[in-house]
């Protein structure tokens, strides 16, 4: 099976190289493809001389991250598509194989990938009280919001992207609803930018859009109620102003 | 002609109207993903043939009907997909292969897959803007072939129009059109004064030349 690992991103001069290099030494690994959500700098030149295919961004809506991973599942050529952020400092190629092995072994659709720290704010106090509620076998997954994942490329066609930050856990519980197999694991430490403090608010409401959203799709919930739930959780309290942010 | 449109959002609802237009006995095929976007665009383009397709079973379509399309213009809401297209298009021979860009960053990318005929959406807006807020120079418009174009300097003094008289007269390839702040139009620059724009058309080379030593004197 051949893999594509898709990076999306926006500048990240600093990053590309290296992330590039360290995705094309993994096995099975044919092509790298970087999403630019319309970078000032250097990225897309960078990736390009590294031998990554490039796109920018449909639209640069902003947060756009959904609309990157569409646009490259949309450009990918391999079976199964790996995306990982460009800016994980200790990457290696295992990030990308442990994350592809389940699906090449046939064992799994859909990998999701968890690291070793403590699940985020976003994750604990929006995200995993939805899930509870509305998809109770989903809350299993230590980091439902977690980016580096791994996917039948087929399976991507079959959902439709969260444009936002709630693309992820979108993909979740749309591929679950697919009927596709799903599979935590475990990449080890992951060391990266953590996201601005100002960027977790909207990313829970973004978050908790994507669920309710599908819960009122899936007829578990009544529109009403969710858009009061929403309401609420703008006015979440994420701890902002005590010290470093992440989801 | 024989035209497929893939795509029908946006840009696919214009180009489907505008192709009807241009050639109204034409056979026009548009391909869509979904079949609940397939049903309404049937309704909404009842002159065309509107196709379900898979995203991965396009390039194989393109493939089994090369011999008779005459043009495929990739509109889709992805540029990636728009990208796939017009790649599949180049290999199978397609005489016209036209993208339809939803983010026109993208424009060189498609250059360099070989893609010529690249439609921006966007491109309106520079321009536009630029007249409006009395931009010196700006260029309005190039054919998409290449070697001619439209574009238009902000005359503000008598040394500038002397300079760029001497430069257009006796210039075969260069029209000129002037139309003053009050909106009247002189057709020779012979005849035209300060303070008013001049559009020049002509020669893609002959213009830049001419944009490049008007800008340096703007300087």
């Amino acid at each position: 099976m051949k893999v594509s690992v898709i990076f999306p991103t926006k500048n990240r001069e600093h990053h590309v190289k290296r992330a590039v290099r360290t995705a094309f030494k993994a096995k099975g690994v044919e092509e790298v493809i970087v999403v630019d959500g319309g970078s000032r700098d250097r990225t897309l030149e960078i990736a390009e001389r590294e031998g990554a295919r490039v796109i920018v961004q449909s639209d640069l809506v902003y947060p756009g991250k959904g609309v990157a991973m569409r646009d490259g599942a949309y450009l990918a050529e391999g079976d199964v598509l790996v995306y990982l952020d460009i800016d994980i400092r200790n990457m290696t190629p295992e990030f990308v194989e442990k994350l592809a092995e389940p699906i090449i072994r046939g064992e799994a659709d859909f990998v999701k990938g968890c690291f070793e720290r403590a699940a985020g704010r976003v994750t604990e106090l929006v995200a995993k009280p939805l899930l509870r509620m509305f998809y109770p076998e989903l809350a299993r997954f230590k980091q439902p919001l977690s980016g580096e994942i791994a996917g039948l490329r087929k399976l991507f066609y079959m959902v439709e992207f969260e444009r936002g930050w709630g693309v992820d856990v979108g993909l979740l519980i749309d591929l679950h609803k697919l009927g596709a197999r799903i599979v935590e694991r475990d990449i080890g430490y992951k060391d990266h930018d953590m996201k601005p403090l100002h960027a977790l608010t909207d990313m829970a409401y973004e978050v908790a859009g994507a669920i309710l959203r599908r819960a009122i799709r899936d007829r578990k919930t009544d529109p009403e109620w969710a858009e009061r739930y929403l309401r609420g959780v703008r006015a979440i309290d994420l701890g902002l102003e005590s010290g470093r942010g992440y989801a | 002609m024989r035209v497929l449109l893939i795509g029908g959002g946006h840009s696919a609802y214009f180009a489907a109207n505008s192709i009807k237009e241009i050639d109204p006995d034409g056979k026009l095929i548009i391909i869509e993903f979904t079949s609940e976007k397939v049903e309404v665009l049937s309704k909404t383009f009842p002159f065309a043939e509107v196709v379900q397709q898979e995203i991965d079973g396009v390039e194989s379509y393109i493939r089994s009907n090369a011999s008779i399309l005459d043009a495929v213009i990739a509109a889709t809401e992805s540029d990636s997909l728009n990208l796939r297209y017009c790649k599949a298009a180049r290999e199978n021979a397609i005489p016209l292969i036209i993208a339809i860009l939803n983010n026109p960053m993208n424009k060189e990318i498609f250059l360099k897959e070989g893609v010529r005929y690249i439609i921006n959406p966007y491109g309106i807006i520079p321009v536009e803007l630029s007249e409006i807020l009395g931009s010196a120079t700006n260029i309005i418009y190039k054919i998409p072939s290449g070697s001619v174009m439209m574009a238009s300097l902000k005359v503000e003094n008598e040394d500038e129009l002397r300079k760029l008289r001497r430069k257009l007269r006796g210039s075969d390839d260069v029209s000129a059109l002037l139309v003053s702040t009050s909106g009247e139009i002189k057709s020779s620059i012979e005849e035209a004064d300060m303070r008013g724009r001049l559009y020049l058309m002509g020669s893609e080379e002959k213009l830049k030349k001419i944009l490049d030593s008007f800008r340096r004197r703007k300087k």
